[in-house]
């Protein structure tokens, strides 16, 4: 019995390639930097991680509570605490030079030339395999309107980044954009190698005793099992439209839930909020996806890429309105 | 005494050659994450308990007082609540190596643990965080704890108690029953109380009856709920000179990962917001923003 082929390749038109030994990815914002996991696992094992959202400035984040829990889920509202572009190339590219696991640096900004700026930055730099865009910021310039609910201004940024860099970006796709397959086809006309989503959902949560918002920053990121189905929908729709691959994340906690991802069209996958219960969750993927894999008859992860996929032409008509998913 | 250095995540340079080769169980730290069983069971402090579970002695070995464990609290197979809850170690026991912790039913997360019984499985990732110190010329050490916040304060006298240190040990409780036992503290610790409504010792809050004792200590420890920390603040500014002794204070902060990579637990500082999972629980009570 062969070992299945895991390895993936999320910039096949890129010369620089963003190849990965396995499609299993630790996803931005939880699992900081890399070195605060090193001593709990095998980071060298994961496919890549994805460090936390980089910004032009250091920021020092929002004013706690930045975390509550919600049903089989959090929502977090951290207001991206980092060191800035500047503060970042300093410590973290020379520490990853020594690393052999795929580093992927996420970057959030709030003007396009911002993001072109950090981009211009990070391709100097060593041991960056590559750039992952968080187009979910206000756009200063538009009153802060989300870049990513917008295909043109997700593909402005797009467009912005690629001619900064050779390195392999992949935008990582806002689910509160009224049309999500709109804003993938747009970025990946604009240059986009890889498309990852989805970002958290914006959620609140109120404290019923004190009469507010349980967090300072009122609304915050939900993320966790509860948005995983929302998450496989929009990966189904968006890798059918989209030509380039597309990493899959949102609330994957066990294998069950990876493979849902593959066969609605992802080529790999991000864990995020596992992590935080369950570090060891994404190393034990690795293992069982090549087992699962094995015992089902498929020699390599890319036979089961988007098999789930049957030509249903889900987007086409309002499929989530309500009157149809009850049935009436 | 064993150094944790090595083993805490994010503490710096030691760190980030470890993913770059090939790392074995001891190198990755692998078991920081392991399966314990619970021993024991036994209530106290009114509807408290003490919860007793097995752990790898490679794990005690490493464990400081002050540091924590943060906890699965729900059943294999349901996500709900979903986040691990940071408990700090109320006694560690070398012969059968074991932790003990502290529980009171609270939010959904304690009374979940605080329902177990002996023989089940608890999923824990531990020691996490700094410690409470002991500077080497300390010999007189005062202590001050508020409700369940005693827990990582009995560990600390167990093991000054064991270097032959004089504990002076305050408590608050809101009544008698949600007091610690005496027989829980060495033998050699002074042990003082008080209760909101008078019911056992002093009259108020712990943090009145400790004056005498700010200039007798050579370093003063305080663990509870954070109005106590200020009310501390208070009490003890006009007796300590030069800022001396100093205080050390653990802080409770919700937490997801607790290994410093999600930044949710934030404490604010002269110096920033820091993680309170690895560059606390313990900090320096002159350096954080109450």
């Amino acid at each position: 019995m062969t070992t299945p082929d895991l390895s993936v390749d999320l910039a096949p038109t890129n010369p620089h390639e963003l190849r990965l030994r396995n499609p299993v990815i630790a996803a931005s914002g939880c699992f900081g930097y890399g070195e605060e996991y090193a001593s709990v696992i095998d980071v060298g094992r994961l496919g890549a991680f994805v460090s936390k959202g980089i910004t032009p400035a250091r920021r020092g984040g929002n004013p706690m509570p930045r975390i509550v829990e919600s049903p089989a889920g959090m929502l977090n509202a951290i207001g991206l605490q980092n060191p800035g572009i500047h503060g970042f190339v300093k410590k973290y590219p020379p520490m990853w030079a020594k690393w052999t696991v795929p580093a992927i640096v996420n970057i959030s900004a709030e003007s396009v030339n911002d993001y072109a700026m950090m981009a211009t930055i990070l391709d100097e730099q060593p041991a960056i395999a590559a750039i992952e865009v968080n187009v979910s910021c206000p756009n200063v310039a538009q009153g802060g309107y989300c870049f990513g609910w917008d295909p043109q201004m997700s593909a402005e940024v797009t467009r912005a980044v690629r001619s900064a860099t050779t390195l392999p970006i992949i935008v990582k796709l806002s689910p509160g954009a009224p049309d999500i397959t709109s804003v993938a086809v747009a970025v990946e006309e604009a240059g986009a190698d890889a498309i990852s989503l989805i970002n958290t959902l914006v959620g609140m949560a109120i404290d019923v005793r004190r009469r507010k918002p349980l967090l300072a920053n009122h609304t915050g990121g939900v993320s966790g099992p509860a948005i995983k189905p929302i998450a496989v929908r929009m990966v189904y729709q968006v890798a059918a439209v989209v030509r380039v691959p597309v990493i899959g994340m949102g609330g994957i906690m066990g294998l069950n839930d990876a493979l849902e991802f593959f066969l609605a069209g992802a080529t790999a996958i991000q864990v995020g909020t596992a992590i935080f219960v369950d570090p060891g969750l994404p190393i034990r993927l690795i293992d069982e996806l090549g087992r699962w894999l094995t015992e089902e008859g498929f020699s390599s992860l890319d036979q089961i890429v988007g098999i789930a996929n049957d030509g249903f032409q889900l987007g086409q008509r309002p499929v989530l309105a309500a009157w149809e998913s009850v049935g009436v | 005494m064993p150094s944790l250095t090595a083993h805490r995540a994010g503490s710096g340079q030691e760190d980030f050659g470890l993913a770059s080769v090939t790392p074995s169980i001891e190198t990755t730290g692998a078991s920081r994450e392991f399966e314990s069983r619970v021993l024991s069971v036994e209530p106290v402090m009114g509807d408290a308990v003490l919860l007793t579970v097995s752990a790898p002695p490679v794990v005690l070995s490493r464990l400081q007082p002050g540091q924590f464990f943060n906890i699965v609290t729900r059943f294999p197979g349901s996500f709900d609540p979903l986040l691990r809850r940071p408990y700090s170690v109320y006694r560690a026991h070398r012969d059968p190596s074991a932790l003990t912790f502290l529980v009171r039913p609270f939010g959904r997360g304690s009374a979940w643990l605080a329902e177990r019984l002996p023989g089940e499985r608890l999923g824990m990732l531990g020691p996490l965080g700094n410690s409470f110190t002991i500077p080497s010329r300390a010999q007189r050490l005062l202590m001050i704890g508020g409700g369940v916040g005693v827990a990582p304060l009995v560990m600390l006298s167990d093991e000054a108690t064991s270097k032959n240190l004089d504990v002076v040990f305050v408590m608050g409780a809101a009544t008698e029953a949600g007091l610690l036992a005496a027989s829980e503290l060495a033998e050699r610790v002074e042990y003082g109380v008080a209760t909101d409504d008078g019911s056992r010792g002093h009259r108020g809050l712990a943090t009145e009856v400790i004056g005498d004792f700010v200039q007798w200590a050579d370093q003063i420890y305080a663990c509870g709920p954070e109005p106590m920390y200020r009310t501390l603040r208070t009490v003890a500014e006009p007796l300590r000179i030069d800022r001396k002794p100093s205080v050390q204070i653990s802080v409770e902060r919700g937490m997801a990962c607790g290994l410093g990579a999600c930044l949710g637990c934030v404490v604010e500082t002269t110096h920033g917001m820091i993680a309170s999972c690895i560059q606390g629980p313990v900090f320096d009570l002159d350096e954080i923003i109450l």
